[in-house]
């Protein structure tokens, strides 16, 4: 089964933490060093207030993922259970971004120039920080710990608590 | 191997907000580089950070974003209108002492007034500060930021229950079983108070929130209590109100520990919670429920912030709050009491070093003549006993003071930009230019640089030794992680200099020289000495005792013994008053000004880190109701101009669901979208805290919004040249 972050919303704060901690994870250190410019600001992740709750959106990487359908150029593939997007292969088509239903994916500018001198634009989602980081870096940095890591013995392992909670209620 | 010796990982504490975290920085001393910066273990903390804890330290590598890094000392040599130039430390420290000495002699000591720094230099360069001011100037002319932000809370606390701090320690809010939080938005303030909360209600605590906006505090409270704006004294009347009504009251306590309860009942009486609910918009159902639920536990915290000390009723909100608690029984155990969380890193420590106009440090009255004697002794000087003047009434001591002799004439600013800070500043900038003598002694040029008289170039957090005080009482360890880069000196060091100039020597080796002179006069400090605080890495005050049994004070007012001259505290309010400034048919929205949870006081340090700058820049952002926006035609990131009496600026329309129609809310943090060009200078009559959080504005769409996009980064490269920043040089 594959992982995903799941937010809760009773604790978080709505701060943002975790977005800048995606852009570090992703740039890589060098980004306290140069021009700020000089780069594309773009978490992976998405903060959403509304009146009543504050979360941040992630890919929920899923099963079937419908952006991995859609994809007209392959680009999007699953591997050691997390859903990626290989950006050379990514022409930008943006039928991932119609076809997830949260959301979670956008199509954002690299610092990559085209051939025409136009930016490159590819399609952008959470990889749970694969390859980039040891967990997913926004889980770490959260101040109040409103995101979790679930992975398929977490998920597991609550649903035999849940359905062993149902079978102590059915005997009272 | 060579490389390898010179990396040294150094722990110190945040230079943020008041809650203190413990930062642990990995540092490459031979290339002088910051490797790795990460959040570790602390008392109030717990290994956890917030954005400006993980990402604020960028500033330290002089990015140039917003601003630049001051690095050599700068004087106008022939007065004001010739360009500052850069001049060594003899001829700056001399030019300053030349004239500082010139208008004592002409004008007076009164005549001067300098303003601590609640911020980076630490407590050791605020004890220096206000020794300067008092025994070298001669005068208790000395304030600081907490003017603008908790000076209410200091005098509210101290006029009821004896001391103006928060009485119970922040990891103590998450066993609370009631917590009211009024005027407080601990997410956007401190996140890590704000952990305290969100714990405290998954151990089942109930939470309510006061607050004109639906804040993410709000959000997560189990009861909003959505008020209108400025009604605050109305609601926490109406608490008390239905708690003596209904006989809530903690009967035992209120006898042995409180007085003054027919003269607060007398007040209160009126405020029944239908008449409040005609002022404050609440339904009298939520009242009398949150009186109920406040007063059911002796486990009840009650927090506040900005939201009710900057209005001109913030003293007499602050005084009622601590009632509450008293008629409760709600203090002197774990758990329960009053909480002014402090924004600034070091407001509370800058108060406890007695950069106040009318308290020495440790909280002693200059008007004593027996600790005015302590002090004369101490220094070797005779002192005046006459409270000072606070700096928010600056304006009035210059522009709007006809006798000359009356004046301030000498202005000397460490650590603080008023000319962004303060409220209406279009009068700020024209007493800064008129002002005889002007001193900013800063890290990076700012909007009041640009009128002094003489700049000084200090080092910033990071690169100098020191302690902080937490916002609650907790004196922690600041070390020196980087060497300083340029030709600047420890606030600390240049007023002794300036001192020694002025025919007063002042000579420290180090910090903890100057703490231990400090600690000998302060009897609640005396104990908390550097070696305690290495030890047990955060002393709470009050700490007496230099022994090890001695570890300091978790709660204060143990078993209702309040830090009043008798212990007794005593029952406080006053009648409702509705804001200076009301909504009008030219203005008729109320403007509030709040905060922008990835920045910090006036942005040179957060605006220079690019992280938080990427996540947020200018003009910032003015809250504005759905209804509102449909009426104007304005849609999200729209630039629009927002007015009052005062000004206009610049800004993006953000609508939300989160604020009532009438009212809008800007962060003050912005240079661009400056709010506070906006906001009014009236005062609180007993703090001098003035009014941020309420005034009349107007908000207008701008149709063309191509030439306003260009018009904003027009005005957003002027501040930055003013500023001092060569375009040429960002992009290299």
């Amino acid at each position: 089964m594959n992982s995903f972050i799941k937010a809760n919303p009773i604790r978080c704060i709505g701060c943002r933490t975790c977005l800048i901690s995606c852009v570090v994870a992703h740039e890589g250190k060098r980004i306290f060093e140069i021009d700020p410019d000089a780069y594309n600001f773009n978490p992976r992740l998405f903060m959403v207030k509304t009146a009543r709750v504050s979360a941040p959106v992630h890919c929920r990487h899923c099963e079937n993922p419908a952006c991995k359908a859609s994809c007209t150029s392959g680009a999007i593939y699953v591997r050691d259970n997390v859903v990626l997007v290989d950006t050379k292969k990514c022409i930008g088509c943006k039928n991932c971004v119609i076809a997830c239903p949260f959301g979670a994916v956008e199509i954002v500018e690299t610092a990559e120039v085209q051939h025409d001198g136009s930016p490159r634009k590819i399609a952008n989602k959470c990889d749970l920080c694969a390859g980039v980081a040891d967990s997913p870096s926004c889980v770490k940095v959260c101040p109040t710990q409103a995101l979790a890591l679930v992975t398929e013995d977490d998920l597991s392992e609550s649903v035999a608590d849940k359905r062993r909670s149902a079978a102590v209620a059915a005997l009272v | 191997m060579a490389k390898k010796v010179s990396v040294k990982e150094i722990q110190t504490t945040c230079c943020y907000c008041g809650t203190g975290c413990q930062l642990l920085f990995t540092v490459d001393q031979d290339a002088n580089k910051i490797l790795d910066v990460h959040p570790v273990w602390g008392r109030t903390n717990e290994g956890t950070a917030c954005l400006k804890g993980w990402y604020g330290w960028d500033y330290l590598n002089d990015p140039q974003i917003l601003t630049k890094r001051l690095k050599e000392p700068m004087i106008r040599k022939n007065g004001k209108g010739s360009p500052l130039e850069v001049v060594s430390w003899d001829e700056a420290i001399k030019f300053v002492a030349d004239n500082f000495k010139k208008i004592k002699e002409k004008w007076g000591p009164d005549s001067f007034l300098g303003a601590a720094s609640a911020r980076g230099p630490g407590n050791e360069a605020g004890y220096i500060t206000q020794k300067f001011t008092r025994a070298v100037m001669g005068t208790n002319n000395i304030d600081h930021c907490a003017r603008i932000c908790h000076a209410a809370s200091v005098a509210g606390s101290r006029q009821t229950i004896g001391e103006g701090a928060m009485s119970l320690s922040i990891p103590e809010i998450e066993n609370a079983e009631v917590i009211f939080n009024i005027g407080y938005n601990a997410a956007a303030s401190h996140p890590i108070v704000a952990r305290r909360i969100v714990k405290a209600k998954e151990k089942g605590a109930f939470i309510i929130c006061a607050d004109p906006r639906i804040t993410e505090t709000a959000r997560i409270s189990d009861l909003h209590l959505q008020l209108k704006g400025g009604s605050n004294v109305a609601l926490v009347n109406s608490l008390a109100n239905v708690i003596i009504s209904e006989d809530l009251i903690d009967h035992e306590f209120v006898k042995l520990h409180t007085k003054g309860f027919d003269e607060f009942w007398e007040i209160v009486k009126e405020y029944t919670p239908e008449y409040a609910a005609t002022i404050t918009g609440l339904s009298p159902e939520d009242i009398r429920f949150t009186a109920r639920k406040y007063a059911s536990s002796k486990h009840s915290v009650i927090l506040w912030g900005m939201g009710i000390t900057q209005f001109s009723q913030g003293v007499e909100t602050v005084k009622c709050c601590c009632s509450l608690a008293m008629l409760t029984g709600n203090f002197g155990r774990p758990s329960c009491g009053t909480g002014p969380v402090r924004g600034q890193n070091n407001v509370q420590g800058t108060c406890d070093m007695g950069d106040l106009p009318d308290v020495y440090p440790g909280y002693q009255n200059v008007t004593d003549p027996e600790i005015q004697a302590k002090f004369e002794k101490a220094w070797g000087v005779k002192l005046s006993n006459k409270a000072g003047i606070q700096l928010t009434r600056v304006p009035e001591f210059v522009i709007h003071e006809k006798d000359p002799a009356k004046r301030i004439h000498a202005y000397y600013i460490t650590g603080e930009d008023p000319a962004q800070s303060d409220p209406d500043l279009e009068e700020i900038r024209e007493t800064l230019d008129q002002v005889d003598f002007v001193v900013v002694q800063d890290i990076f040029w700012n909007k009041t640089a640009e009128h002094a008289d003489a700049v000084l170039p200090a080092t910033a957090w990071g690169e100098h030794d020191g302690c902080y005080t937490s916002s609650d009482r907790g004196f922690q360890r600041v070390r020196k992680v980087l060497e300083p880069q340029g030709n600047v000196l420890p606030d600390w060091e240049i007023t002794c200099r300036i001192a020694t100039a002025m025919g007063y020597p002042m000579h420290y080796n180090n910090t903890e020289e100057i703490w231990n002179e400090m600690i000998d006069l302060c009897p609640k400090f005396t104990g908390a000495t550097y070696e305690k605080m290495e030890r047990q890495g955060s002393v709470q005050w009050p700490c007496w005792d230099k022994g090890h049994e001695d570890t300091g004070t978790m709660f204060l007012h143990k078993d209702g013994h309040f830090a009043t001259p008798d212990g007794i505290g005593i029952l406080k309010t006053s009648p409702y008053h509705p804001p200076t400034e009301v909504e009008n048919t030219e203005f008729p929205l109320s403007l509030c000004t709040v905060r922008e949870v990835g920045h910090y006081s006036v942005r040179t340090m957060t605006g220079n880190c690019r992280m938080l700058r990427n996540l947020e820049d200018e003009p910032g952002w003015v809250e504005m109701s759905l209804e509102d926006c449909d009426k104007l035609g304005l849609r999200e990131g729209e630039i629009v101009k927002v007015f009052s009496k005062r000004g206009s600026v610049y800004t993006r329309c953000k609508p939300t669901e989160r604020v009532k129609q009438g009212a809008v809310y800007m962060t003050y943090q912005w240079w661009i979208g400056a709010c506070n060009e906006l906001t009014i200078s009236s005062l609180d009559p007993a703090s001098r805290t003035p009014e941020y959080k309420y005034c009349a504005a107007r908000v207008e769409k701008i149709k063309d919004q191509a030439w306003a996009k260009e018009e904003v980064a027009r005005i957003y490269e002027d501040l930055r040249s003013r500023m001092h920043i060569v375009k040429e040089e960002v992009l290299a």
